[in-house]
């Protein structure tokens, strides 16, 4: 069954160069950058997709596109009927003020959640992310180490459907980088949850997916089976290096 | 807009919660906590009391239920407009990472400032008790005073957030035509008795907030009804609304393209 459809997206930033009151009627200090140009791709229930390419050319950006942060200039995103997406990157939007504690509720309700559901994890959420009495004082108190572990708890907990990972597995100490590694592999293969990688880890990618979209300036310019793709990237990138 | 009614019904829980935790990490970051919420306001009215009746000797009768009134109101609007310009930028750690819809982010400020008020009222209602004014039914129809103000606030308010996205210096502008409209509001004066008649018609007519603090005292301290303009401005808030609401969902997803 297929739960995600990417057609045709484009997507375009717009920057304004000064922003104040003239810049509202006249429009001629926009410049534009086209960050996404036309991609395509779908996805099955229970797949893994790995997401590669240099810095800049895209793949936070088409993962913020399929979670509805921007919304693409062109074309569509198709996710099948009422099911979660859950972006799970660094720091997963926290209100700084408030502490974790309301924050994993937070977190949940705008995920759909009700309260006795997130109730019902939450023991779960605050002892993975060991973050203890830390889980009582406001985030804007936590180190960027910290903050990584709760939202990293709270998206693997809470069950989303379509689980978007974005380099979250390169931060935090050793430690903590294993145990949610682990966390993954355990969810992508017992649980068969549908999951979509953005890494620079190829080693990461090629044993936790399947198949790898390669990113290249806002275009896809591979996609196929992991060692395939992987391959050809690595050869481009020790070219770059040259 | 009905599309809108529905998603605030799925967001209702977050909205609660959201506003719940913000009053409580408010009173608990500030030493004398809760007690600001009644200090505050109580302050102010001190203030007002001094200048009008010890400096200009021109007080209304019961002048600090007079002046509470107004100070309850003008607060709670102007409050909410001077945060609706910022309100996407001071959650863009929210908005950058997940998909909220943004009116909701409105509301939040919006249920804070509310319960802020109605703490405010209560005070209101202790004070009718000690300057003894005897309390009718008619205190009653300030329940939809309060509701035609909420809801031509919160329409101006996500008009300003749209716009607070992409123009920096709005908050300035904001902030130059808020204190120009405090002295326009007879907030700390009676804007019937204290005007020449032609004037002060036309300032009730054309300025909303003039209007609901003297809907108020009328319904509070002179046991009068409501007046037929509170329809008008019921159905001008709604038309605010749904421009709000659509200028904000046509473009709430590019927000953050253009945030720095």
């Amino acid at each position: 069954m297929k739960i995600l459809k990417v057609k045709n997206v484009s997507l375009s930033y717009k920057t304004i160069e000064k922003n104040d009151f003239k810049a509202l009627f006249s429009l001629k200090k926009v410049t534009t950058f086209q960050a996404l140009k036309n991609i395509s791709f779908s996805l099955e229930k229970g797949e893994v997709l790995g997401i590669i390419g240099q810095n800049g050319s895209g793949k936070s950006t088409l993962l913020k596109t399929i979670a509805n942060v921007f919304s693409p200039n062109e074309g569509t995103i198709e996710i099948a009927n009422n099911l979660k997406v859950g972006l799970l990157s660094l720091g997963t939007g926290f209100d700084n003020k408030l502490t974790g504690y309301e924050n994993i509720y937070l977190s949940g309700m705008l995920y759909g959640y009700n309260k006795a559901y997130i109730d019902s994890k939450l023991s779960q959420i605050i002892e993975f992310s060991e973050l203890e009495d830390f889980i009582y004082k406001p985030v804007s108190t936590y180190s960027s180490g910290m903050y990584s572990k709760l939202s990293f708890s709270i998206a693997v907990f809470l069950e989303v459907d379509i689980l978007l990972i974005d380099e979250v597995l390169s931060v935090g100490d050793i430690h903590f980088k294993e145990k949610s590694y682990n966390k993954i592999t355990e969810l992508i293969k017992k649980e068969d949850k549908t999951v979509i990688v953005v890494s620079h880890s190829t080693s990461m990618i090629e044993e936790l997916c399947s198949r790898v979209i390669w990113l290249h300036d806002g275009k896809v310019k591979m996609q196929g089976e992991t060692t395939e793709v992987i391959k050809q990237y690595t050869k481009f990138m020790k070219n770059l290096k040259k | 807009m009905i599309d809108s009614v529905r998603g605030c019904k799925k967001y209702f829980n977050y909205i609660l919660f959201s506003s719940k935790s913000k009053l409580k990490s408010e009173v608990a970051s500030s030493y004398l906590n809760a007690l600001w919420l009644v200090l505050n306001p109580l302050f102010y009215m001190l203030t007002y009391m001094f200048i009008v009746e010890v400096v200009f000797k021109r007080a209304e009768p019961n002048f600090p239920i007079f002046v509470f009134i107004g100070i309850t109101f003008w607060d709670y609007f102007s409050r909410l407009i001077s945060c609706s310009v910022n309100v996407i930028r001071d959650n863009r750690n929210i908005v950058t990472k997940t998909y909220i819809p943004k009116y909701v982010l409105l509301m939040v400020k919006s249920f804070v400032l509310l319960f802020k008020m109605f703490i405010s009222i209560f005070i209101i209602f202790i004070l009718l008790a000690i300057f003894r004014i005897k309390i009718s039914f008619n205190v009653l129809l300030l329940l939809p005073i309060i509701v035609v103000m909420y809801i031509f606030t919160f329409g101006c308010g996500m008009i300003l957030m749209h716009f607070g996205v992409y123009v920096n210096d709005l908050n300035d502008i904001v902030r130059i035509l808020l204190r120009f409209i405090f002295y326009f509001s007879g907030i700390f004066y009676s804007i019937t008795n204290s005007l020449p008649p032609i004037a002060g018609n036309i300032l009730l007519k054309a300025n909303p907030i003039a209007f609901f603090i003297n809907e108020a005292r009328n319904v509070l301290m002179y046991h009068q009804g409501l007046s037929f303009y509170l329809l008008i401005w019921l159905i001008i808030g709604l038309i605010i609304c749904k421009i709000g609401l659509q200028l904000i969902k046509r473009n709430e997803n590019t927000y953050i393209k253009v945030l720095r």
